[in-house]
């Protein structure tokens, strides 16, 4: 069973001890106090990014290049009176924010960081956890975090707040089926659900056995945008849209409540660009000299490098994108990443079968195709029939399509 | 279970660094004075009229609905992605083509029944019947605009 579904951490094979519980510990403490410094890099690098490609300055006070500037933020939040609006549902109020921050927390978890690495004679994995059920843990995160959003946005009993938030979790599930979908694609070629073993089984050559080949190269993009839309950042980001919902679910919160909203959010936003190096790009796979510390050291080095490509893809798209609209977003997320990412699904399993199947699936999924198109155009079509008579003019009796009708 | 143990020791510290900074925030932050403004709800300075229960469209309730159809679809997808190579092939792909087809109809039903649209509402009616282009612009034609009597 184990073989099947993962490898396991080899730290456990002979039972936990005082020195396995203190690795444990030693780890965990070291990828908290990681994640942490990360966030505040994060922000940092985004502001100072963002503010490069619109010709600012940006923060340049605090320390060298502005880059203390997040903890000043942080530190002047503490100090921040801490309200609660009148009108809020206090337990719920005070609970959202650790429902948001936990699940952020967590699901860095299973992100493989690096190789196996031998200390004083105990071997263990460059990597929190490596629970069998792997990737299931970070979807079962990512649906937790939207009750927090949802809780924080319901509880304040606030008006923008509240529409920010069910706009949130709307989002948010709609992409999360199309991200649970290409998940799908990685775990049917790896045939296993745990992080490390999608990592080895793309380690064989540099970039070849990446699954970001192996799967087509499709499932990469439609992962990157449901993450994207996921994480509600740009061009997803109708959650807090300044212009419509002032700052959206979080709206009523202040001081550190705020904080720790503003921290799971860059957090996640870290956790889900090693998700992608893990899944498409082979984590800590690469070139690597087997010298001493530098075997250790060099995949480290590679899963950074490569995760920070995409942190700052992330702070490119924000500043080269505008906002969707809620509809088209809805659009994009139910009518074209859920069938598509469904079909190639299909497509990808009938190629493992055999050529002809793959080639007969991918006909199957034309033909899919044009019924959904057809579909969307019947849709469309109704919701017009539907709102026709809605609003009848007193005294006027319009036909379909008469001169003088305004859509 | 030991693969869990990372997990619970980070949940543990993520609890306590979240609680230690209420704790901070608390002894550090000033002290509470609450006023009537300050409470309210946010509303960019106009004093809120409604319940704090505020409506919202239905549509978000049925996205959840439809969301579950999809979810319980990859619920099953998984455990059949996992042992797909090793143990199902042609069986297995057969398999999940039928149960895909069910919920792929199932989507197309919703689809055509206009479930998934979000659009701008389209109201199809008249906004003034007895208004046409042509009387329109005939109304603001030479000699017949606000300024016709001015300049004559």
């Amino acid at each position: 069973m184990g073989s099947l579904l993962g490898l396991g951490d080899p730290l456990y094979a002979h039972g936990v001890h005082w020195v396995e519980l203190l690795i444990v510990v030693i780890k965990v403490l070291v990828a908290f106090g990681a994640l942490l410094v990360s966030v505040m890099l994060m922000i940092w690098f985004e502001r100072k990014v963002i503010s490069d490609m619109q010709a600012r300055v940006g923060p340049n006070r605090a320390g060298p290049w502005g880059l203390l500037q997040t903890l000043a933020d942080g530190i002047k939040l503490f100090f921040k009176e801490d309200l609660l609006p009148e009108r809020a549902d206090r337990t719920v109020f005070k609970l959202a924010p650790y429902l948001s921050i936990l699940p952020a927390f967590l699901s860095f978890a299973i992100v493989p960081v690096g190789g196996l690495v031998t200390v004083f004679g105990h071997r263990f994995e460059l990597q929190v956890a490596d629970p069998p059920v792997g990737i299931l843990f970070l979807l079962a995160m990512s649906s937790i975090s939207v009750y927090g959003v949802m809780l924080a946005g319901w509880s304040s009993g606030s008006k923008y707040p509240l529409l920010g938030s069910v706009r949130a979790s709307a989002q948010m599930i709609s992409y999360e089926a199309a991200l649970g979908l290409t998940v799908t694609m990685v775990v049917l070629l790896a045939g296993s659900l745990s992080t490390r073993a999608i990592v080895e089984h793309q380690s064989h050559t540099f970039f070849g056995s990446w699954y970001l080949i192996h799967t087509g190269i499709l499932p990469f993009f439609l992962f990157m945008i449901a993450i994207t839309a996921e994480l509600t950042r740009p061009p997803f980001d109708l959650v807090e849209a300044e212009q419509e919902l002032v700052g959206g679910f979080n709206t009523e919160y202040s001081s550190i409540r705020f904080a720790l909203f503003f921290m799971a959010e860059f957090m996640n936003t870290i956790t889900m660009s090693a998700i992608v190096v893990t899944l498409f790009l082979g984590g800590p796979d690469g070139p690597t000299p087997h010298v001493f510390i530098l075997s250790w050291v060099v995949p480290v080095l590679w899963f950074l490098g490569k995760t920070l490509v995409f942190l700052f893809i992330y702070v490119w798209l924000r500043a080269a994108l505008p906002r969707l609209r809620y509809d088209q977003l809805m659009d994009l997320g139910w009518k074209v990443l859920i069938p598509l990412s469904l079909g190639w699904v299909l497509v990808l399993a009938a190629f493992l079968v055999g050529r002809w199947w793959g080639v007969g699936v991918m006909l199957a999924l034309f033909a899919a195709a044009g019924l959904l198109f057809r579909s969307v155009m019947v849709g469309s079509e109704r919701d017009e029939a539907i709102e026709a008579p809605g609003a009848p003019e007193p005294g006027a009796t319009p036909e379909l399509g008469a001169p003088g009708m305004v859509r | 279970m030991s693969d869990y143990l990372p997990i619970v020791v980070l949940f543990v510290l993520g609890v306590l660094f979240a609680g230690l900074s209420f704790l901070a925030s608390g002894l550090l932050a000033p002290r509470k004075r609450p006023t009537a403004a300050k409470l309210a709800p946010y509303e960019c300075g106009i004093v809120p009229d409604r319940e704090p229960p505020q409506r919202f469209p239905v549509r978000f309730y049925l996205v959840a609905m439809i969301f579950i159809i999809f979810d319980i679809e990859i619920v099953f997808l998984y455990p059949w992605a996992v042992v797909f190579r090793s143990d199902l092939h042609t069986f297995g792909l057969i398999e999940v083509l039928v149960f895909a087809a069910a919920v792929f109809f199932s989507f197309l039903y919703l689809v055509s029944n206009g479930a998934l649209n979000w659009g701008p509402a389209k109201h199809l009616r008249p906004a003034m019947p007895e208004r046409t282009t042509e009387s329109t612009i005939a109304r603001v034609g030479p000699g017949q605009g606000p300024g016709a009597g001015q300049a004559a």
